[in-house]
């Protein structure tokens, strides 16, 4: 720039002029803010320029002259002129930022290199080397980070891809088993329906000759009637073998409401051992009990979810209608209209009370959530094990014992999932041994034959003995059935590209932060824990953002509010971790999750690439330091 | 057992409630009284025109006052047509009535009981209101001629109001009122005889003052005390005024032929929960001032000083006929009700002739709008809540992010430790003075809620010294008042007194609000006061107050003390140099003194963005210029499209701040996808590109009383068609702006008024005016025109927040009229300290003519203490309807000569329409100086 057109600026911006007597002027830099890039558009131009946008023209005097020619900013890339320029700062040492001009002379340091504050306002010091190699380092570590995790995911797709293979085998195998089981029960049913009609019949038979003698005595028992009805209508229901009918069918069979019980509660089920004789324990009835208490108190007072709203309205209209504020205590009163801008359920303490007691039941089920071994190595730990089990051909054994294995390793967030759709695998796991179903057919042959010629009176131990035995197949084949709807289920997720998401599917991921615990399942369900009473932040709904982001939604209603709803994004990380949840919005979550599922190789040679280029524009000088 | 047998019958219920959702949702009806359930009202309402018979009698000059005894004409008659309310052996006392003259055509009209005659309490006037300076006006009165007009029996005294108009009261029956000088009324007080004032007096065996609502008594000691009369405005095409309502601009009737049952405008201060938006019914804040405007006769103003409970009626033409009473030049009269629970009538009639001298006439009384810190007429950022220092770092990143400048971010309830106001929730906030530090340091403010209720937590200092010192409001009983609100169980410091006032403007300064720093501000909320579980989540009106006043006397201005004492607050804490900033929702005649307000807890639908505009300018003309609606409205989700048309339209809002309940998802401009976030950005940009403009318009509110945000009747008095528009309003003089309130708009119907052109301040099209356009709607921003014959300073670069613009270069837009002439003004001062009162700040007028464009002073440098000096410079200036087309100017006196070329109307925007521009001009805007076009 010529002397005479740089004295021509410093009239022109007489707003700095005065203030920036001894500093420096306009940039003495005629092509400040421009992008190598660009440069040559600027420079091969004769003296007219053409604006990027084309809505005007520029003489090169009027290339950072502080007057913005061009609506698009292309004429005053180095001040602040154009509301819609960008300023480019080479930042040697670090990395060049690009921003809107409207930051250039603002006395705010933006630029490491402090060309964006030329006018004297504020005195930018050069901090690129100082911050660049505190950016390279941070680099260097996540390339590390990446590096690391890459292996980790690559373990992780291939011990994946054979966990499939398994679970696709145990599904022909089981579906296999089922077959076979359907056919004995069926046989077992005609024979037990014979058995009961000939029973029937002889009952008919007893009671029209005692009917003379009981009339004299009175009323017959209502009671037996009645259960005999009952039991009449259940044996005219066809028999099916479809699933969705099975706990219809089965209802009086303690076994098999256990397995429904268990949608609720896999974690007990998961523990107890094999034996479906040493389930249906109290403790579970005393937790359903509770939590159809905790539902029927729900309804009243506004926790239900799906009827919050209405039942919110209740307690108003409680209020309006007795229209007696005198029969609600005055600080009540305070409470309750507050709580219209704040949409905090009153009844919640009472509430609260409750899920307490729920809780207290449902205590000493809960498995121990944290690790206690080899909290870092976890990981590979549970690698080795599973590779060990793979050998063994006992997949029910292997599976429960992997999920066992679970609650232990892989960092302290890991932990046994309590989700829906999951049933009892410790069911399914007493047909593990393979003479089993054998056994089974034999004493089934037996019973066939032994009772092929039955007659009357019919022997009422056969008849128990066929009972019995079509009850326990039936059960058995039940949980067969379930255990292949679960198997199913679990085989339609979309696990990832690379099934690198297998591993998360009956596992979720805990984070306490401040009161709450946070609990991800993905593939599942997420909540909320606070205390003692558990809020839903969502069902698994999908991945999104190309597997960077899960997706869990339609979660426990909020008052006046959406339903909750939770994002977790994922990144790359050595451990499967829950950090940093928040709520920008009202029942809006958002949670972070690293993991190695997200260490893909193709980032890792982007970051360092990266970092070839920072190390490239080192400047020189700094490299004599 | 219960539960079984309820819930059936619950689930009925909610059945029931289902089908009324909406119903049940909004607005809680039965939680607030009715004119039928307010037995002052009932009974004012139900009243017959010349039921009064009073008589003034005595009528002499006392103290340069006008004053008159008001007794019955015949006291034995009388009484038989009384209710119980007056029982007949009580003889009526007279009245003293009081007419004062002040300067500029004001009548001050005050009635209360005879002192002399020791009535059992001295009813309440409203202190602090009226301006010192405005006592100092009045003009003593030497003579009154009396004369008999038309058919009357008796006579009429007359008097000198100003230059153009008379007061006049008239003896039998009396009534007052105020006229052209021997001319036409204009406005009058007890023409249909319905004034009516109960007195105190002793309780009667047997009889029950005391008043149930909804399970609250009101113990009534001191009996029925209510006053009400009727008010005539003559050549009246429509009045307004009387806010705050959510409703028209122009007020509806509500009473008359034709209309349907509908309340009475309510003026009584309440924290109303999703307000309905087009209703009568009283919310946050009062003004008992009413505006008539007509096409004849010009503009005239009445303001009842009174802070009880007030009902005013409208009444629809034709709502007299059966009284018999005929007026003179009933034409274009609009009749109207006021009824008062307690207090004293004091009340001011302006005369006018003008829109503007009217609002300057009341702010004469009530005072100006403060001059507010600049940064604060910029963009604020609200939300309850910003949760913890991360929050606010966050979204104070993003707004940099995307490149749209903010200026205030503020912290709701939830900021504070449990909501015990002057603390931090430490665990969300450890570090609140760095974190306004790193604010400040972009040149950003923070603001932080103080509300009037106090936490009863003795562990609470406050709490602890306020109640030791006894500076509570005490219940009816004596006692502290104990109410609830957002921290539980609160009290409510009694800001009548003018001590507890100071008490409580110490705790902001800056030992006592620890973590404050200079650049926090204050916002006060829930000073109606609201209390949760008070009667109509108000105090009660037997809660006594300094001197045993009632609340139900002071009731109205609670929340105006309160701002006041906040106010003050701020002011102490700055040691006088720094202008206060204080946002608060109840208020009086007089809150412009104090800072902004804004109309509440709106909701997110498109009538409330609607309602908008009327609510504020309704504010405006009743003095209060500096408000605005939340924008994108409190309750409730937006969908984008009623969140971009809101930030339009809220852009040219005084008060610019949006703000949403907890509830709702986050809204931040950003959050909506690119183009979203580009038309939000460009909405705010508008605002930045105006704020000299903006910052200028303050000021004249401040010196005139005349709000930013104008009715177009107010620059339109003699158009018709703008008398009842409230969907498009001027801003200032020169930029009249059409909201649009529908989805998916294509085209709108836009009035120009006026007989010179306008220009669309996007594109630069001329339309003409005095003709509706139909109008294509873009979704880029609402349609805004700049007036012919004005110019606009802009400022067209764009910082992070407004405080970083201070040195950036000015933009003239000038448009020019028929005549090819403009003219504008721009006034420029510190922006935060009150050195403008001492003369420090630049205040240039410009004027185009004859092609030629000069700056001088509008007020000749005077010989103020303090200057103010500005390294600004023009560095644009756009000319739009010139005929000729020059090619450059030559400066005056620097003798230089610059370029004019064809530049973008716009600098931001993609392709902006070229317009004449004179480039870089770069003079001063201290100097005088003149730019000739060539």
């Amino acid at each position: 720039m010529k002397p005479g057109s740089l004295i021509y600026l410093t009239l022109s911006v007489c707003c700095i002029a005065s203030i920036a007597k001894s500093a420096s002027l306009l940039s003495k830099d005629p092509f400040l803010g421009i992008a190598p890039q660009d440069e040559k558009y600027y420079k091969s131009s004769r003296d007219i320029i053409i604006c990027k946008d084309g809505s005007n023209k520029f003489t090169r005097a009027q290339l950072n002259d502080d007057f913005c020619d061009c609506s698009d900013g292309s004429d005053e890339p180095g001040t602040s002129a154009c509301p819609s320029g960008k300023f480019y700062c080479q930042n040697a040492g670090h990395v060049p930022l690009s921003f809107f001009s409207s930051r250039v002379n603002d006395g705010i340091c933006d630029c490491c290199d402090g060309s964006d504050e030329y006018d004297g306002k504020v005195k930018c010091p050069n901090t690129c080397w100082e911050a660049g190699k505190v950016a390279r380092d941070k680099l260097k570590k996540k390339i590390s980070t990446y590096q690391e995790g890459v292996t980790l995911r690559t373990l992780e797709v291939e011990q994946a891809k054979l966990a499939i293979a398994k679970d696709e085998t145990e599904l022909s195998k089981l579906k296999n088993e089922e077959k076979i089981l359907k056919g004995l029960v069926q046989q077992l049913k005609e024979r037990k329906e014979q058995i009961e009609k000939a029973e029937e019949a002889e009952r008919l038979q007893r009671e029209k000759e005692e009917k003379a003698k009981k009339e004299a005595e009175g009323e017959v028992n209502q009671d037996n009637t009645k259960a005999e009805k009952e039991e009449d209508k259940e044996e005219e229901k066809p028999m099916d073998s479809t699933h969705d009918d099975r706990i219809g069918i089965l209802e009086d069979s303690p076994l098999d409401q256990d397995v429904a019980e268990h949608h609720d509660d896999s974690v007990a089920g998961v523990e107890h051992g094999d034996y479906p004789g040493n389930e249906g324990s109290p403790t579970n009835e005393i937790e359903q009990h509770a939590v159809e208490e905790t539902e029927a108190f729900a309804h009243e007072t506004g926790l239900d979810a799906g009827s919050e709203v209405s039942a919110d309205e209740v307690v108003e209209l409680g209020r309006d209608v007795s229209e007696n504020n005198e029969a609600l205590s005055r600080e009540e009163l305070g409470r309750r209209v507050a709580s219209r801008w704040t949409g905090e359920n009153i009844g919640q303490q009472t509430g609260e009370v409750h899920a307490v007691k729920e809780n207290e039941h449902e205590g000493h089920e809960e498995t121990p959530t944290d690790a206690h071994d080899e909290e870092d190595d976890g990981y590979a730990s549970e690698t080795d094990d599973d590779n060990q089990r793979y050998d063994d051909d006992d997949i029910e054994d292997h599976i429960d014992e992997d999920f066992g294995e679970e609650d232990h390793d892989d960092s302290s967030s890991s932990y046994k999932s309590d989700s829906d759709d999951e049933s009892d695998f410790s069911d399914t796991t007493t047909p593990r041994n393979p003479s089993w179903l054998e056994k089974i057919q034999h004493t089934v042959r037996n019973i066939l034959q032994a009772v092929n010629f039955f007659q009357t009176p019919v022997d009422k131990s056969e008849a128990a003995h066929v009972r019995k035995e079509y009850d326990e197949s039936n059960a058995k084949l039940s949980k067969i059935q379930s255990r292949i709807s679960s198997l199913t289920q679990k085989l339609k997720h979309d696990f990832g590209p690379e099934k690198e998401f297998y591993s998360f599917y009956d596992r979720c991921f805990e984070s306490k932060q401040n009161k709450y615990v946070y609990k991800v399942c993905p593939f599942k369900q997420a909540s909320q824990v606070e205390g003692h009473s558990t809020t839903r932040l969502g069902r698994w709904e999908k991945f999104e953002d190309s597997y960077r982001v899960m997706l869990f939604l339609n979660g426990d209603k909020c008052w006046n509010g959406p339903d909750r709803s939770l994002k977790v994004k994922l990144r790359c990380g050595l451990k499967n971790e829950v950090t940093d949840i928040d709520e920008p919005s009202r029942c809006e979550y958002i949670a972070l999750l690293s993991t190695p599922a997200l260490c893909l190789e193709e980032k890792l040679m982007e970051l360092q690439h990266k970092l070839e280029l920072m190390n490239k524009e080192q400047p020189r000088r700094h490299d004599e330091l | 057992m219960a539960t079984q047998m309820r819930t059936p019958y619950l689930l009925l219920l909610i059945l029931l409630l289902v089908l009324h959702l909406s119903l049940v949702f909004s607005w809680k009806k039965d939680e607030f009284r009715n004119c039928n359930q307010t037995p002052f009202c009932k009974r004012a309402r139900s009243r017959k025109p010349g039921t009064c018979s009073l008589i003034a009698n005595d009528v002499s000059i006392t103290d340069g006052d006008l004053t008159a005894k008001l007794i019955p004409k015949n006291p034995q008659s009388q009484s038989q047509d009384e209710d119980q309310d007056h029982p007949d052996q009580d003889p009526i006392k007279p009245l003293i009535l009081t007419l004062s003259v002040y300067q500029d055509g004001i009548l001050r009209f005050k009635i209360d009981e005879d002192q002399t005659l020791n009535p059992p309490k001295k009813r309440f006037e409203v202190p602090d209101v009226v301006l010192p300076e405005f006592v100092d006006k009045k003009l003593w009165l030497q003579r009154v001629s009396t004369e008999t007009i038309d058919g009357d029996s008796g006579i009429s005294s007359i008097f000198y109001l100003s230059d153009g108009y008379e007061a006049v009261i008239r003896h039998d029956p009396f009534e007052v009122y105020v006229r052209e000088k021997g001319g036409d009324r204009i406005v009058s007080v007890n023409s249909h005889g319905l004034f009516d004032f109960e007195q105190l007096r002793e309780k009667k065996e047997g009889e029950d003052w005391e008043e149930k609502f909804r399970g609250n008594t009101d113990t009534r000691p001191y009996g029925p005390q209510s006053i009400s009369f009727d008010v005539s405005f003559y050549g009246a095409d429509f009045v307004y005024g009387i806010p705050e309502h959510a409703t028209s601009l122009a007020l509806k009737p509500t009473r008359g032929p034709g209309v349907e049952d509908s309340e009475p405008y309510r003026l009584f201060n309440l924290d109303v929960f999703e307000y309905l938006h087009d209703s009568p019914f009283g919310i946050y804040g009062s003004i008992p001032f009413m505006i008539s405007h007509g096409k004849a006769r010009g503009t005239t103003g009445f303001f009842w000083l009174n802070a009880a409970e007030m009902q005013i009626d409208v009444l629809g033409s034709g709502w007299d006929a059966d009284s018999g009473i005929s007026l003179p030049s009933s034409q274009n009269r609009i009749d109207t009700l006021w009824m008062t629970e307690a207090g004293v009538v004091d009340a001011f009639f302006f005369a006018g002739p003008g829109p503007k001298d009217v609002v300057r006439q009341y702010t004469s009384v009530t005072g100006t709008p403060a001059m507010p810190q600049e940064f604060a007429t910029a963009y604020h950022q609200c939300r309850w809540n910003y949760r913890d220092e991360e929050d606010v770092e966050n979204v104070d990143s993003k707004f940099d992010e995307h490149d749209i400048p903010y200026d205030v971010l503020w912290l709701d309830i939830d900021h504070t430790d449990g909501r015990r106001y002057f603390t931090w929730d430490r665990a969300l906030f450890p570090n609140p003075e760095e974190m306004q530090k790193k604010l400040a340091a972009k040149g950003r403010h923070m603001v932080t809620i103080v509300d009037p209720h106090i936490k009863r937590d003795e562990a609470f200092p406050l709490h602890k010294e306020a109640t030791k010192k006894g500076y509570y409001v005490k219940d009816a009983t004596g006692k502290d008042f104990d109410g609830w609100c957002w921290p539980g169980a609160s009290s409510y410091p009694d800001m009548l007194n003018p001590e507890i006032r100071s008490w409580w403007a110490e705790k902001f300064s800056f030992e006592n609000y620890v973590g404050s720093t200079p650049s926090l501000y204050i916002w006060n909320d829930m000073n109606e006061p609201s209390v949760f579980n008070g009667p109509e989540l108000t105090m009660p009106r037997d809660a006594l107050h300094l001197g045993g006043v009632e609340h139900r006397e002071l009731h109205n201005a609670y929340g105006y003390y309160f701002h006041m004492a906040t106010t003050d607050g701020l002011v102490k804490r700055g040691n006088g140099k720094d202008r206060p900033f204080v946002l608060s929702r109840a208020f009086f005649p007089g809150s412009q003194r104090y800072g902004a307000v804004w109309t509440g807890d709106n909701t997110a639908d498109w009538d409330h963005l609607r309602v908008s505009v009327p609510m504020v300018l309704t504010l405006g003309l009743t003095g209060i210029s500096f408000s605005g609606a939340d924008v994108g409205g409190f309750f409730g989700n937006p969908e984008p499209e009623l969140l971009v048309r809101w930030y339009q339209l809220g852009a040219y809002y005084p008060f610019f701040r949006g703000h949403a309940h907890q509830d709702t998802k986050r809204r931040e401009p950003w959050l909506f996808g690119e183009r979203n976030t580009e038309l939000m950005r460009e909405a705010i940009h508008i605002r930045y590109m105006l704020l000299p403009y903006f910052y200028t318009l303050f000021r004249e509110a401040n010196t005139s009383g005349v709000p930013v945000m104008r009715p177009l009747w107010m620059e339109f008095p003699s158009d018709e068609v703008t008398f009842s528009n409230d969907e498009a309003f001027m801003v200032g003089n020169s930029l009249l702006v059409q909201g649009i309130y529908t989805e998916r708009a294509k085209h709108a119907s836009v009035y120009l008024p006026g007989e010179q052109s306008w220009y669309d301040i996007r594109t630069g099209t001329a339309y003409k005016g005095g003709k509706i356009h139909k109008l294509e709607i873009s979704e880029e921003s609402v349609p805004a025109f700049q007036r012919a014959g004005t110019i606009i300073p802009r400022k067209d670069r764009f910082r992070r927040s407004s405080t970083q613009m201070v040195n950036d270069p000015y933009t003239l837009v000038i448009a020019v009229n028929s005549s090819q002439a403009a003219d504008g003004e721009l006034y420029v001062d510190d922006g935060k300290s009150f050195e403008f009162e001492q003369g420090a700040y630049v205040h240039r007028r410009f004027v185009f003519s004859d092609g030629k464009l000069t700056s001088s002073n509008v007020v000749p440098n005077s010989p103020g203490k303090t200057r103010f000096s500005s390294v600004c410079v023009v560095e644009r200036i756009i000319l739009l309807g010139l005929s000729t087309r020059p090619k450059s100017a030559l400066i005056e006196p620097a003798n230089q000569k610059v370029e004019i070329e064809l530049g973008p109307l716009w600098l931001r925007g993609g392709r902006a329409p070229a317009v004449l521009t004179i480039r870089k001009p770069n003079v001063r805007i201290t100097d005088d100086w003149t730019i000739k076009v060539l």
